[in-house]
């Protein structure tokens, strides 16, 4: 007998997770549907349950709370754009939000699913992977924590187990930040799937020496990355043009040698060590 | 894949509708093929054009991107539930009146994206008009018209509510 696909809403939290456990195997999790809608229209996937949690109460949320700082795993990419508390503890989460995709898709689509898709594209990512962003799951079997990093296994290849949920992320919040920011380049301003994206922050003394940074490179590699090559490079330096094309060097080397020397090259290789440079800039200034 | 159906109850355009709507049905399926709401527009059908721009609880979403199963307890406006019995709304005058209507795909969608704006910032800057339509695609007007009659929405509105 044919399946039928099957919609499902649970309750609560404890009934979604009692559903996966049973059912895990054959479900796709939903939650704004942006990326769902559009795999399930091209029949890409092939699971006989629909698990809305868009609603689940547990999965909302952003707050200071004694782990960090808590973004629930279904905060759309909208409430994200308006929180006061990330423009305070976490501003390159915010600053991705504000130019993610469009109002219409802010609107409904979430961070959970965002990083769940694993697309190698996602905008939140990098800013998640420089505050060291854990992401909470949830199962009948009990909690996990797992570094974002770890998530995805390879390009929209997402490593967790079927009856594990994401509830929410866990970054280490940072104050005391002199400098913040995330940029991507697209082929439009709106709506732009990043071909290159970049977030780093940074706190720099009176004298211009940087002590604390942290950069993270989208959409290049397959997986997200970390580039502490770089972050070690320039701590404890006083940055000036040329230091940062040299850092830039980097981390236009360090991006080839993981993806191998693709045709992309010729464009990736100038555009990384540009993008770093121009970013970073407003350090050298000081 | 076949497809179970789901039971929804929500408000359209001010009216109480309760349907069945397949699991994986999309909320432009429902308004067009099961409602024969045609106002709304399937442009791209991936959310990049927004010409199926619609109102749920006041946000404006792609309703190509949206299960029709979401639609439950929730508000929706479409365009067909902007004009009054006798008048246009003031946002569908402005767009005449400026002429922002060329081909008219993408005016539905516009329109609603710029009702969601008008809702939450009564006297946008260029800057709030050009983030609240950067997810709605014209290839007719250039968008100045657009531009010129969000404007003159916004002085509408405004002068009516005085």
């Amino acid at each position: 007998m044919m399946e039928e696909l099957e919609y499902i809403r649970p309750g609560s939290l404890e009934d979604a997770l009692t559903f996966l456990e049973a059912n895990g195997g054959e479900t796709k999790i939903l939650a704004g549907g942006t990326d769902v809608m559009v795999d399930l229209r091209a029949g890409q996937i092939r699971k006989r349950y629909l698990l809305d949690v868009s609603r689940l109460e547990e999965l909302k949320g952003i707050a200071l709370c004694d782990e960090g700082l808590c973004v629930g795993a279904g905060v759309t990419i909208s409430e994200i754009d308006s929180s006061g508390v990330l423009s305070r503890y976490a501003p390159t989460l915010q600053k991705c939000a504000r130019t993610f995709a469009s109002p219409q898709i802010r609107n409904v689509a979430t961070i959970g699913g965002n990083v769940a898709h694993c697309s190698p594209c996602g905008d939140t990512i990098p800013p998640l992977v420089i505050h060291g962003a854990r992401a909470v799951l949830l199962s009948r079997k009990g909690r996990r924590d797992v570094p974002v990093e770890a998530i995805a296994s390879g390009p929209y290849a997402c490593s967790l187990p079927s009856e594990e949920l994401i509830v929410k992320f866990v970054l280490k919040p940072e104050p005391e930040l002199t400098f913040a920011d995330f940029i991507k380049i697209g082929r439009r301003k709106a709506l732009a799937i990043a071909r290159i994206s970049l977030a780093a922050m940074a706190r720099q003394a009176e004298d211009g020496m940087i002590d604390y940074l942290r950069v993270s490179l989208g959409s290049c590699t397959p997986t997200p990355w970390r580039v502490e090559e770089v972050e070690n490079f320039l701590i404890g330096r006083k940055p000036t043009g040329k230091l940062l094309w040299e850092a830039g060097k980097i981390l236009a080397e360090k991006t080839i040698a993981i993806t191998g020397r693709r045709p992309s090259a010729v464009y990736k290789e100038p555009a990384v060590q540009g993008l770093l440079v121009k970013m970073l800039l407003p350090l050298a200034s000081k | 894949m076949n497809q179970k159906t789901v039971p929804v109850r929500f408000t359209l355009n001010g009216e109480s509708r309760a349907v069945d709507v397949p699991a994986g049905m999309t909320v432009v399926k429902l308004l067009r093929d099961v409602l024969k709401l045609k106002g709304t527009k399937v442009g791209c059908g991936i959310g990049e054009c927004g010409a199926c721009t619609i109102l749920v609880d006041g946000k404006a979403v792609n309703s190509c991107l949206m299960p029709a199963a979401q639609l439950d307890e929730r508000d929706v406006r479409t365009i067909e539930g902007m004009a009054s019995e006798d008048s246009l709304h003031p946002i569908q005058e402005a767009f005449l009146e400026n002429h922002s209507v060329q081909c008219g795909f993408c005016t539905p969608g516009l329109i609603m994206s710029t009702k969601a704006l008008l809702d939450e910032n009564p006297d946008p800057s260029f800057e709030d008009i050009s983030r609240a339509i950067s997810g709605n695609l014209c290839r007719c007007t250039g968008y100045r018209h657009v531009f010129d009659s969000i404007k003159d929405a916004a002085q509408r509105k405004a002068g009516r509510e005085r």
